[in-house]
């Protein structure tokens, strides 16, 4: 549970928070959670069956929140709950990675014509390097 | 039945007899377990059959599959019992032809083709170029490119494959805050998989290997910041 024998526990929370107005914790939360079920290569197990099985008790905690969705930092726990778990136990709820919901609550300022230049012409640069044609068929 | 020998030499899951008295077999940690009763198994029936000389026949058995290496069992454990430790090292032990489902296929792959799913360099620069195109004339992200290979850039970033593989869209996430945060990144046109699963597989040489990668990316290319999206 704990990343690099450290615990990262407020800050995806923070960054949610920013994101969405009201925030509802699963319980028991933290430290003592519960793993989704497809945890340290569960996703790509052969044991199917086991790993929903392993995962009802996160279906139960996503189900008591009554939320609308739910936030995974993690592939494994998104592609658990989103491909797994939603239908499994008809959780009617929508998952979102982390970044994902970052992604769509941004406040864009547009890039300025100059900004704008100066990518192209780095991205042309690098794509005459690398021999990319995206008109070429392949 | 042959007769077991129980000590720290011969046990191949490197657990001393002590454990034997160490563990209190309280069951804190198969109460706390998610899988306890699958197989008939449980965290501290694994830590029994270690300190019992036991090992092949954990070694064989799914459990330590079927375990997500969570880690809540060794948090709750009154006692200090490594069990993750044990765990993985019971991965370590299984024979590599015999890792259940793709992991060690994965592995393999990944050292021999730099990414777990054998995606070609050509077609992850095409596919990069072509999402990029999206962004900049269709999705509103105009200037926006995938920056590949790009010295000097603040951050790396590393790549899960079964994303250009399967979820190629689900790249520009990332690629959208990038793009709002005027952010100078990069990511690298061969080796660039962030999923290392030597560590699943109980691989440490493979891991070591894969890690080895990106901290060469990042020296050679002088980035001062990882970001490993997994």
């Amino acid at each position: 549970m704990k990343t690099f024998g450290e615990a990262f526990f407020e800050e995806p929370r923070w960054v949610t928070q920013q994101c969405c107005e009201n925030y509802v914790e699963m319980h028991p939360n933290r430290m003592n959670n519960f793993c989704c079920g497809a945890g340290g290569g569960a996703w790509a197990m052969p044991y199917d069956a086991e790993r929903i099985y392993y995962g009802r008790i996160k279906a139960q905690q996503i189900m008591d929140t009554n939320a609308k969705m739910v936030i995974a930092p993690c592939h494994n726990c998104r592609d658990q709950i989103m491909k797994g778990l939603t239908k499994e136990f008809d959780l009617g709820i929508e998952t979102k990675y982390l970044w994902e919901l970052v992604a769509d609550s941004l406040v864009i300022e547009p890039w300025t014509e100059e900004e704008i230049k100066k990518a192209n012409e780095l991205r042309d640069a690098q794509y005459e390097r690398d021999e990319i044609d995206l008109d070429e068929e392949w | 039945m042959e007769p077991l020998t129980i000590n720290r030499k011969e046990s191949k899951l490197r657990v001393a007899p002590e454990w034997a008295d160490v563990c209190f077999t309280c069951g804190t940690c198969a109460g706390g377990c998610p899988v306890t009763g699958v197989d008939g198994m449980d965290p501290r029936k694994a830590v029994r059959m270690a300190a019992l000389g036991l090992d092949q026949e954990l070694i064989d058995s799914r459990f330590p599959w079927i375990c997500t290496l969570c880690g809540r069992c060794e948090y709750a454990c009154p006692q200090g019992v490594e069990i993750l430790k044990m765990m993985r090292r019971a991965r370590s032990l299984r024979e590599r032809d015999k890792v259940p489902g793709p992991i060690h296929k994965g592995v393999a792959m990944c050292l021999e083709r730099g990414n777990n799913l054998g995606i070609p360099k050509d077609d992850f620069l095409f596919l990069l170029a072509d999402l990029s195109k999206e962004m900049d004339e269709d999705e509103g992200f105009p200037g926006f490119y995938a920056p590949v290979d790009k010295k000097g850039a603040n951050i790396l970033v590393t790549v899960n494959s079964k994303e250009p593989f399967g979820e190629p869209d689900d790249m520009k996430f990332w690629w959208r805050i990038f793009y709002a945060a005027r952010e100078d990144w990069t990511t690298t046109s061969t080796e660039w998989e962030g999923v290392n699963w030597g560590l699943f597989s109980g691989d440490d040489e493979a891991m070591k290997e894969v890690t080895g990668r990106i901290v060469k990316h990042l020296e050679e290319l002088e980035c001062s910041t990882l970001l490993l999206p997994e």
